[in-house]
């Protein structure tokens, strides 16, 4: 970062950085043409046909809450930007950056405005995929590289359920217009599936928007550029999942399940991140858990649902996108000039950066909850609508104030300790960033302000509509600053008291709290590696023990599917219930049969066991012969000799063939090989069972008979196999002999001219190997994870 | 009567003379020095055979009796196998001829494992069905170890051959049983008499037949010759496996379980509902650890049929058409990626090895994106065409009330999306170490480009998957009606 001097009039990113702010800026303007039919109920629908084969239309619907999405997306995206163009403009990849943030913008845009279903799938992987380019951005870093590819894994994972949640939605609803189904809510909450609807929906939501046990991913995704952290992981893409429930709450909310989910998974991430926040000691990191804290709060009180805690929600979600993106941006431009975010070692820059300091202490003064800031209104709200749940109020209120006294604490540690006290000698010589970068937190900031003391400026064109969309019917929003001494502002008074306690012991209590923390057995960070660790493992499975490259092992897997296939379906159909009345079968055996039936297993129990292939061919050739043998038992003597003759053949055939191959190594290391015996007996009994099994059903005789009938008037003979040879298909037979002769030939052909030339050996046998470096650099894991949190 | 019959096979007769007349022509004349024009005059003579059957194919026609049926789920099928065939011939002519393969024999072989596939997805009866398909093996067999002066080639042939006659030694058994159940081999004569109640010996037919097509489609968990077979073939070899035989199969397999077992869906949904599942996890979890681009391609082909069979089991017209829109954008995308992979070369040396993708992006921006879009695609990244070939197979699984198969799949594709974007993750982020350092010739520049852009650009609005839809529809409702 070697443009800290970067005060010049024109933009240090060029071109690029012109068009990156120009984008967002125009959209921002666009958009603010809808905020007057908005504000007055009006639900606007502007779209065409995308994928109609797929019945996929693109259609934006734009309402109170999609419209306060965009306008904080493209009007927060404007300052971010512009930020950029400082803060990485001097990197060599700057337009690559440019055009990643870009498409972020514009899958998050789609996301909040789509009205299909499939459609908001689709951007909500953009903006996944996108946000995986932009977290790696410093591909030199390891630990990024990490870290993109679990925030790319863990919400690529619930988007997909997301994906499965909305066809089942679609087929539920009929449609996959959003506009149409939310307005079909009791038909959806009486659905057969709409338990399966809300977990998945949940679960693309939930990974989103990093809710317990989903949040391990947020707090290192901030390993991604300031300007990505400030934009991404704090304005915007988390929010994506509160969106998904904000604006399914009018179809799947309300229910019992819909409650407990989030009002448990929002009321402990609350809890959990905001402890979290006080344990971290990188600026940065204390802010990332705030958010989580802020996420896990907006669930919360969606999950509760009265029109008092949407509202709250609605309320706390502008508030936060203010302060938060000042903050992240705030300890960027710190960051960027005084090299760390340490909070240890960062002391006393408020004279040395007067205007970041102004910038930040808005917005920390505002995430604090104090009056007359928009944060206090916030939280005030937040406090009313706890107050007023009417399940499990105290877990609720208590979760808000153990939250907002955090806040206030962190709030702290993330303005007072970097700006006040006593410069240390290493910052002697830093000084304000450029106007570009401070100019974002600085807006933000003052709005904060601003809208704390004019309430009714956010009310009528964000607040209220966003409330009435969520809520599916009209809401008496009134935002004021004091609303008289009421629980709610006492709650806050002792927030601020606790609070200040806190904060001034909160190095101590940092201390402890990384205590607890060692201890906690739980990590989920490590658990994450585990589970890619045992993927792998079972990819290395694969390959060692069915992907050996061993052609008798392949034979064996097929075979043993074979007979397990065989065995389900004889099981399945239940046809083993058939007699057989073994004993009188076997005492109509004659000595003869005996003789045969030994005869052929002899042969192939020999062929099995023995060493040498001539040997296993002859002992083959047996059990041909002994088949035929049977054949003449039963008044068969024309099929026995076709046996016969094709059994001489393809035993005179083989063997010649391998005399021609070379000596082969016989494995001394694995002389006999039990499982294939196993195998080889099991197949023999399945088949067997088959065989008997199918011949008791009735087999199609049409053709036998319609021989039996016509052969003797027809052809003068009364063997049957002898006529239809000869004569009903006497042309087959003719083309069959053709066919052996020309087989003979080119075998003939093949053995007499094969001659070894020498082969090339080029490279090792074909078999799977299993690359080392499949996962993230082992070097990036877990190793500072979880254990910082 | 003859004459007639002969009419409705015209394309698959002239490629036929075409292979003999070549092979005559180039024995008596320059042997490998025709192989050039050879080769281009076969993906041309493709090309043309493909427009051909696509315009003048309408209705439903039947020849010899029903053994053979032209319709327009065959006429789908085969402009897809043509039009893939020649693109295969096409980028592979550069590779052939550096590595010193470029025989005269292996266009000819090629137009008579085309041909072999055209029968099956146009058999009428199982008879006809087998002929097809044998044709088509035995000159793939011989086209895996066309370097025959290769252990590994030959490897690979001997491997595709023994597992390839014991899965159509499966499948015969299946047929003859089924013949002695039903009394024919035709597909109508099965439908007629498997209706209702099913006999325990057609069942067990109906058993086999599905192992030996599982085969030839690389199923799970049949599918161990596939991994061994790409990698040891040669790689245009390989990029024709990857394509036109797995279209023919599936194809075929669609035509079997609905033209001569539609009557009892019930009896083989499960069934291919089972190798969907194997084959999608499989394919995705032991792809994870590939160090080798082909046996990666390989373990996502098993995979990708695996989704193409979620289609089929659904046992639905909206399954078949599924499944014909998954495979011929399946076919698109890997068109492109072989495109690529012919051209992996180091020091003058084709190359396989994923490592050596390092840092591409940053030497070759432009086809580094192209890619970028095939492996996003083949991952069923949204909104790229190969996301909307998963998303009308998980449609069909939903409507015919497989929930539990669509949400399998969703968990395979998720497992699946690793190692394809663990080569783009190589490819921007990798370490850059002796990378590639080939040229791409015209042909696999336009292949790789070409369909680069029909995977990035499908979704746009306007263009709706290039309408192949419509024909899919079509094509669908003919098999199922």
């Amino acid at each position: 970062m070697a443009d800290t001097g970067a005060e010049v009039p024109r933009l240090a990113g060029g071109p690029a950085g012109w068009v990156s702010i120009l984008i967002p800026a125009a959209l921002f303007a666009w958009f603010a043409q809808f905020l007057g039919p908005v504000a007055a109920g009006e639900v606007l629908l502007i779209g065409f046909d995308w994928v109609p084969s797929l019945d996929i239309r693109l259609e934006m619907m734009v309402d109170g809450l999609s419209l306060t999405f965009a306008l904080l997306i493209t009007g927060i995206g404007t300052l971010v930007t512009l930020y950029s163009t400082s803060y990485l403009g001097a990197h060599p990849e700057y337009p690559r950056f440019v055009l990643y943030l870009m498409a972020f913008m514009v899958g998050m845009l789609g996301l909040v405005l789509s009205d299909n279903l499939i459609a908001l799938f689709v951007f909500w992987e953009v903006t996944t995929i996108s946000s995986y380019l932009l977290i790696g951005f410093t591909s030199d870093s390891a630990k990024s590289r990490r870290s993109a590819l679990q925030a790319l894994l863990v919400t690529g994972t619930g988007g997909l359920a997301l994906l499965a949640g909305m066809i089942l939605l679609g087929q539920a609803a009929g449609t996959f217009s959003l506009s149409e189904i939310l307005t079909m809510g009791d038909a959806i909450r009486g659905h057969a599936h709409y338990d399966a609807i809300l977990v998945l929906f949940l679960a693309g939501a939930f990974t989103k928007s990093a809710q317990f046990p989903f949040h391990f991913w947020l707090p290192n995704a901030m390993a991604a550029p300031t300007p990505v952290s400030a934009y991404l992981h704090s304005a915007t893409m988390v929010k994506g999942g509160v969106y998904l429930m904000a604006r399914m709450t009018p179809t799947l909310g309300g229910t019992e399940p819909w409650f407990w989910a989030l009002i448990i998974a929002g009321g402990f991430t609350t809890v959990f991140a905001s402890v979290l926040s006080i344990r971290q000691t990188d600026i940065k990191q204390v802010l990332a858990y705030t958010t989580l804290m802020a996420l896990g709060a907006l669930t919360l009180f969606i999950g509760v649902g009265t029109s008092a805690a949407i509202k709250a929600a609605m309320v706390f979600l502008v508030v936060h996108s203010f302060y938060k993106a000042a903050l992240f941006l705030m300890i960027g431009i710190v960051d960027h000039e005084a090299g760390t975010r340490e909070v240890g070692d960062l002391r006393g820059l408020a004279l040395k950066m007067p205007v970041t300091f102004f910038a930040g202490a808005l917005a920390a003064i505002s995430m604090a909850g104090i009056p007359p800031f928009f944060g206090f209104i916030g939280k005030e709200f937040l406090y009313d609508a706890g107050l007023e749940a009417e399940t499990a109020r105290i877990w609720i209120t208590g979760t808000i104030f153990a939250a907002s006294v955090l806040m206030f604490v962190a709030a702290g540690i993330a303005v007072a300790r970097p700006f006040l006290g006593k410069l240390p000698e290493r910052f002697k010589d830093t000084h304000e960033g450029p106007w570009t970068m401070w100019m974002g937190p600085f807006l933000l900031g003052a709005l904060s302000l601003f809208f704390g003391i004019y309430p009714d400026i956010p009310e009528v064109w964000m607040v209220g509509p966003a409330t009435d969309a969520v809520y599916g019917s009209d809401v008496d929003v009134d935002l004021y600053l004091f609303h008289g001494i009421n629980a709610a502002f006492i709650l806050s008074m002792i927030t601020f008291a606790v609070g200040l306690v806190l904060y001034l012991a909160h190095q101590r209590l940092r201390d402890g709290l990384a205590r607890i923390i060692a201890a906690n057995p739980i990590k989920f960070d490590p658990g994450w590696d585990r589970t890619l660790d045992g993927l792998r493992a079972i990819a290395e499975w694969q390959t060692r023990h069915l992907q050996s490259g061993i052609l008798t092992r392949y034979i064996f897997i097929t075979f043993a599917t074979f007979a397990v296939a065989m065995a389900v379906t004889l099981w399945w159909q239940d046809v083993l219930n058939f007699r057989l009345d073994v004993a009188n079968e076997l005492e109509g055996l004659l000595f003869k049969h005996w003789a045969v039936l030994l005869f052929i297993t002899a042969g192939a129990i020999l062929a099995a066991l023995t060493r040498s292939r001539m040997t296993a061919i002859a002992a083959l050739g047996v059990v041909g012969i002994g088949v035929a043998l049977i054949f003449i038992m039963f008044s068969a003597p024309d099929v026995a000799i076709t046996q016969l003759l094709v059994e001489t053949l393809v035993v005179v055939l083989v063997a010649v063939a391998m005399l021609k191959l070379p000596h082969l190594h016989v494995r001394t290391a694995e002389p006999h090989r039990p499982h294939h015996a196993l195998l080889a007996v099991a197949v023999g009994t399945v088949t067997t069972l088959v065989m008997v099994a199918v011949l008791q059903g009735n087999l199609d005789l049409r053709l036998t008979e319609y021989f039996n009938e016509t052969a003797y008037y027809e052809a003068y003979g009364s063997n049957i196999v002898n006529v239809i040879l000869v004569d009903f298909r006497a042309l087959d037979t003719f083309g069959e002999i053709a066919v052996v002769v020309i087989a003979a030939l080119s075998a003939y052909a093949l053995l007499r001219g094969t001659r070894y030339g020498t082969i090339r050996e080029d490279g090792e046998a074909l078999r799977d190997t299993v690359d080392d470096a499949v996962l993230p650099d082992p070097a990036a894991r877990s190793a500072d994870g979880e254990g910082r949190a | 009567m003859i004459g007639a019959d002969l009419a409705i096979l015209t394309p698959e007769i002239v490629l036929s003379l075409f292979a003999m007349a070549g092979l005559m022509a180039a024995v008596y004349t320059s042997k490998d020095g025709l192989a050039p024009a050879l080769t281009w005059g076969t993906a041309l003579l493709f090309v043309i055979m493909a427009f051909y059957i696509g315009i003048t194919g309408e209705g439903s026609r039947t020849a010899f009796d029903g053994m053979f049926v032209e319709d327009s789920f065959s006429r789908f099928a085969k402009v897809t196998i043509l039009l893939s065939a020649a693109a295969i011939l096409a980028i592979s002519q550069d590779y052939m001829s550096k590595a010193g393969l470029l025989r005269f024999e292996f266009p000819m072989l090629i137009v008579l494992a085309v041909v072999g596939m055209m029968l099956m997805v146009s058999a009428g009866d199982m008879l006809a069905l087998y002929m097809g398909l044998e044709l088509q093996s035995l000159a793939l067999y011989v086209v895996a170890s066309l370097r025959r002066d290769s252990v590994r080639s030959t490897e690979a042939g001997l491997k595709y051959f023994v597992l390839g006659a014991l899965s159509s030694g499966l499948l015969l058994y299946g047929v003859s049983l089924t013949y002695g159940y039903t009394g024919t081999t035709q597909f109508a004569g099965i439908i007629a008499a498997s209706g209702g109640e099913m006999s325990l010996g057609l069942l067990f037919g109906l058993v086999f037949i599905l192992a030996g097509m599982a085969f030839k489609v690389s199923a799970a968990p049949f599918h161990m010759w596939t991994p061994d077979v790409y990698e040891g073939s040669p790689t245009p070899v390989t990029a024709l496996f990857a394509t036109a035989p797995k279209v023919a199969a599936m194809a075929l397999f669609a035509r079997v379980v609905h033209d001569a077992f539609g009557g009892v869906v019930g009896d083989w949904q499960q069934v291919v509902a089972f190798l969907s599942v194997i084959s999608m996890f499989l394919g995705a979890i032991a792809a994870i650890g590939q160090t080798d681009i082909k046996r990666l391609m390989a373990y996502s082909s098993i995979s990708h049929m695996g989704f193409a069979l979620m289609g089929l089991a659904a046992g639905t017209a909206v399954g078949v058409e599924a499944m014909l829109i998954y495979m011929a954008i399946y076919v698109a995308m890997n068109i492109g990626t072989f495109a690529f992979i012919l051209t992996m070369e180091r020091d003058g040396r084709h190359v396989t090895d994923i490592s050596s993708l390092g840092a591409f992006a940053s030497k070759e921006p432009g086809k580094a994106m192209a890619i970028l879009v095939l492996m996003f695609s083949l991952a069923g990244v949204p909104p790229l065409l190969g996301f909307f070939g998963k998303y009308a197979v998980l449609t069909a699984a939903v409507d015919a009330e497989m929930i539990w198969l669509a949400v399998a799949g969703v968990i395979a594709s998720v497992i699946g999306a690793f190692y394809y974007i663990r080569i783009v993750y190589l490819m921007y982020f990798g370490e850059e170490r002796k990378g590639l350092d080939g040229r791409m010739g015209l042909a696999t520049y336009v292949g790789l480009i070409a369909m680069a852009l029909v995977i990035g650009l499908g979704w746009v609005p306007g263009i709706n998957l290039f309408g192949i839809e419509g024909p899919a529809e079509i094509a669908a409702a003919m098999l199922t009606r």
